[in-house]
């Protein structure tokens, strides 16, 4: 069966159902950029409990599923506004950024442009030479193309390596600048509206398979947690080589987050040995008598 | 022993079993780090060390010997490294490096770890309990840490961990022990279980066994050790019935149940299965035995 990973995808705002149906349809894989809840917190604490989420608890439950869990760590643009607030957000970024599963410091950027956002990209920038991690670029989705030059630009400035960076939520206007500046490129795949599969399709046509990297972002919104899949099997009816899907809806995000250090492809092909205890486990999100669907290594516990 | 003593005494136990079983380069870089978390109470040092920690040390098992666990046993009774990992050794080394005069900034230190922690670290910061400071003072942590559902941080608090038997009052023992029937731990693991049994907790357990049955659902067979110092005349009715199905593993247990008991209809019920009996007597069938089989059983399945 084909293997996808789904580089963006907000699994706190998912269901059950959702991860069921992306292992089913071959995704092994996911990585969580810590973004915003649809409303601005108010609260450091909202943060920290959040930022603990993921590293802990949701990546518990999408294991129970057979999927492998990763994060991202950062302030993202809209909230970095709350200048008071981002300050003490800031504070516990070195505390998560070292996490195990962490790939990338992420999403940040701009949203509206404004000063407050870009101190805080920068800031967040150091940070990712300091820890050693790559960077998860949100590009805005109003003024998108200055937007997504800026970001660029800004890295530069801060001696970030090009294939350290990956620049998030693409269209046809932003693409050709983002590779041609050896960053790369990813693609959210929206149901509706933005970026669609079809438009996906023929970006792959055009460009090639090179450091493009296909993702869904689904989260609280309309959103698909199945455009990966989705996306792989309209090229795959459009007569895209096998090989340049592979490489845009798994392999390449897996070189580029692989950089961390914290994600490698054994992590699905062969697990380490867990605890001799954890096998032992009864279910959680698996309630009375039901099957898991996973093999038995599942540690899932009743709530 | 005092706290901080015995805080230096494990430091040095687990450096040596590490230094035997990880790159020198990891143990100059533990030591390392040990040395200046110790003498500053600065706790960015700390924090950043704790995480990092998994860039030097993997999750293989921490191998010891036997020799070695007397040691351990010596240092602090029911302390059990020999269930432990290698980043987690490292990682209670560098908690324990940190000051530990002030006792107010140990824990605002240690809490705020535990509030960030991932599941390693947590798996870590709980099974090290028995070694911390101020033990009387972490009860309540302990008690929160079994609050989890991640399974793997449950067993650092409930399993092979002598914490909760020597601080626990009986409502939050019966709760970890009620909790680690439902989610099917290998309750043998739980340090002084029997002598912390208690006729609550059987009640409790038999109204369990009770709601499975109505479920069509078996129970766990490590149950029954937990009613077998409480049997009576109509508990014996339910041992009757666990050991009437064709589970082997349900059958020991109950008649394993009745060979501990001094209930004389217990001991009645044991004579009828001779065979079982003979096995009990030499020693063949345990509690032991009887939890390991299970878990291998979950594993099948």
């Amino acid at each position: 069966m084909e293997m996808y990973i789904d580089p963006h995808l907000h699994a706190v705002s998912r269901t059950t159902d959702d991860y069921e149906a992306m292992r089913k349809a071959g995704v092994v894989a996911i990585i969580e950029p810590a973004f915003w809840l649809g409303q601005p917190r108010t609260e450091v604490g909202s943060f920290k409990d959040y930022f603990s989420t993921l590293v802990g608890w949701e990546r518990f439950r999408a294991k129970q599923f057979g999927i492998m869990h990763y994060c991202t760590i950062g302030l993202n643009s809209k909230e970095a506004n709350n200048e008071a607030l981002a300050e003490e957000v800031m504070e516990l970024l070195p505390l998560f950024a070292t996490k195990e599963g962490v790939v990338a410091i992420g999403e940040i950027g701009y949203d509206d442009q404004t000063a407050a956002e870009d101190k805080y990209y920068r800031l967040q920038l150091e940070l990712a030479k300091e820890v050693e991690l790559p960077v998860l670029i949100h590009t805005p989705h109003r003024d998108k193309k200055k937007g997504t030059t800026r970001s660029m630009d800004v890295s530069e400035e801060h001696g970030l390596a090009p294939h350290m960076v990956i620049v998030d939520h693409n269209n046809e206007e932003t693409v050709k600048e983002v590779l041609d500046r050896g960053y790369w490129a990813a693609f959210t795949i929206y149901p509706h509206t933005k970026m669609g599969s079809d438009r996906m399709v023929e970006i792959v046509k055009k460009y090639g398979p090179e450091r493009i990297i296909v993702d869904s972002a689904a989260d609280w919104g309309i959103s698909d947690p199945l455009a990966v899949p989705k996306t792989a099997a309209l090229m795959r009816k459009h007569g895209i080589p096998e090989e340049h899907i592979r490489l845009t809806c798994y392999q390449n995000a897996l070189t580029a987050y692989s950089q961390s250090g914290q994600m490698e492809e054994s992590d699905w092909l062969n697990p380490e040995p867990i605890d001799q205890r954890l096998k032992h486990a009864g279910n959680s999100v698996l309630r009375g008598g039901q099957t898991p669907r996973v093999e038995s290594s599942s540690d899932s516990v009743e709530n | 022993m005092s706290a901080h003593i015995v805080s230096q005494k494990a430091i040095d136990f687990l450096m040596e079993l590490l230094s035997q079983q990880a790159a020198s380069e990891s143990i100059d870089w533990l030591k390392n780090q040990s040395q200046e978390i110790s003498q500053s109470t600065k706790t960015m040092k700390l924090f950043l060390a704790f995480g990092k920690a998994s860039k030097y040390f993997d999750k293989s098992s921490l191998q010891i010997s036997e020799v070695l666990s007397r040691d351990a046993e010596k240092l602090r009774k029911g302390f059990t490294p020999s269930s432990w990992d290698k980043l987690q050794a490292a990682r209670s080394i560098l908690i324990l490096s940190f000051p530990q005069q002030d006792e107010a900034l140990w824990f605002k230190t240690i809490n705020q770890l535990f509030e960030t922690g991932d599941m390693q670290e947590l798996k870590s910061l709980y099974a090290a309990l028995p070694i911390y400071p101020f033990q009387d003072r972490l009860i309540d942590r302990a008690i929160e840490g079994l609050r989890t559902n991640m399974t793997l941080v449950f067993d650092a608090v409930a399993l092979d961990n002598p914490y909760p038997s020597e601080f626990f009052d009986e409502r939050a023992w019966n709760q970890m022990l009620i909790k680690s029937v439902f989610l099917q731990r290998p309750l043998f693991l739980i340090q002084h279980a029997d002598k912390r049994s208690n006729e609550n907790l059987a009640s409790i357990l038999i109204d369990y066994a009770h709601e499975r049955w109505a479920a069509g659902r078996n129970v766990i067979p490590e149950l029954w050790r937990y009613v077998a110092p409480f049997l009576n005349e109509y508990r014996i009715e339910d041992i009757k019935k666990a050991i009437k199905g064709e589970n082997l593993l349900e059958k020991q247990a109950g008649l394993l149940a009745c060979h501990h008991s001094t209930y004389p209809n217990a001991k009645k019920l044991l004579a009828e299965f001779p065979d079982i009996q003979k096995e009990i007597e030499a020693g063949k069938i345990t509690w032991e035995s009887i939890g390991k089989s299970f878990a291998e059983s979950l594993i099948k399945n």
